[in-house]
């Protein structure tokens, strides 16, 4: 069992009237249980323009978990943006130096996880961490 | 313009044989522009307590821009690590894409699109919705930062 967590930090002081800070740690667990995750893809790649790339293909073995995703835009340019997909619906824009963190799914094999840049090719970096996948005999 | 950031660290020391160490802070900015992003629903706290989904955040009523950049930020307050709040993108009453499931104490910061394509209402309007496991009572935070 591992034990691996995630800390966020929401902060401002002139977005609101008061300083906004916000701060939140989760510990990462398998579905229903106190049992650390302990599978890990963590990758840095180059997306082209002109099509959506699937990152993350839902498998069997990752379907209805708490599997958790984590993506950042690298991108410097603040005009270009990356599209995210869940299950072919674009669900937002990570313009250059975004980050998203969100569980995932992933009930059906349909339900993958792609990205499209738009503006130019751009690298992002993904970590998944999850309680399995479904490996593919070569 | 304001200045707003989000910082995530993500760290394990055993996960593999090295330790993870992520770190990344984003400034939340208007789209395609380095002016900071001027809007925001404040931290809400909605009480569930029940397993019907319904719509967490409408876009309508918070009167968010559509394809810009919006973030969206979520937390299951509960404790119980066996309990989820199931986190959704489209209509309550339809058929929403499911994101993932938020177990007790588990946060989310996604991009939101928050598209429009058919009017106030419409059936195909990206509305966050949530659904909870059971009727347990929970309390949801969230927060939308938007243009």
């Amino acid at each position: 069992m591992a034990t691996t967590t995630a800390t966020l930090t929401l902060s401002s002081t002139d977005l609101l009237s008061d300083s906004l800070s916000v701060s939140a740690t989760q510990t990462l667990y398998k579905a229903g249980t106190t049992t650390g995750l302990d599978g890990i893809q963590y990758e840095r790649l180059e997306v082209p323009t002109g099509d959506v790339y699937d990152i993350v293909d839902a498998t069997a073995a990752g379907a209805n978990k708490a599997n958790k995703i984590y993506i950042a835009n690298k991108n410097t340019t603040e005009t270009n943006y990356v599209d995210v997909y869940v299950a072919a619906l674009n669900i937002g824009r990570l313009y250059a130096g975004d980050w998203m963190f969100i569980p995932l799914e992933a009930a059906a094999a349909t339900q993958d996880v792609g990205v499209e840049a738009i503006g130019a090719a751009q690298h992002i970096e993904f970590a998944l961490i999850h309680e399995g996948k479904t490996l593919v005999a070569s | 313009m304001a200045t707003t950031t989000a910082t995530i660290t993500l760290a394990s020391s055993d996960i593999a044989d090295n330790s993870l160490s992520i770190s990344n802070t984003m400034t939340m900015t208007t789209a395609g522009t380095t002016t900071g992003i001027t809007e925001t629903t404040g931290l809400a706290r909605k009480k569930i307590a029940s397993a019907t989904e319904v719509d967490l955040i409408t876009r309508d009523n918070i009167d968010v821009t559509a394809s810009k950049s919006a973030k969206v930020y979520i937390k299951n307050t509960g404790t119980a690590t066996d309990k989820y709040a199931l986190i959704g993108i489209g209509q309550a009453t339809g058929t929403p894409i499911y994101l993932g499931r938020l177990y007790g104490g588990d946060w989310m910061v996604f991009p939101w699109l928050a598209a429009q394509t058919g009017g106030a209402g419409h059936a195909n309007n990206e509305d966050i919705t949530i659904k909870m496991d059971d009727a347990t009572e929970t309390i949801i935070e969230y927060m939308v930062f938007f243009e």
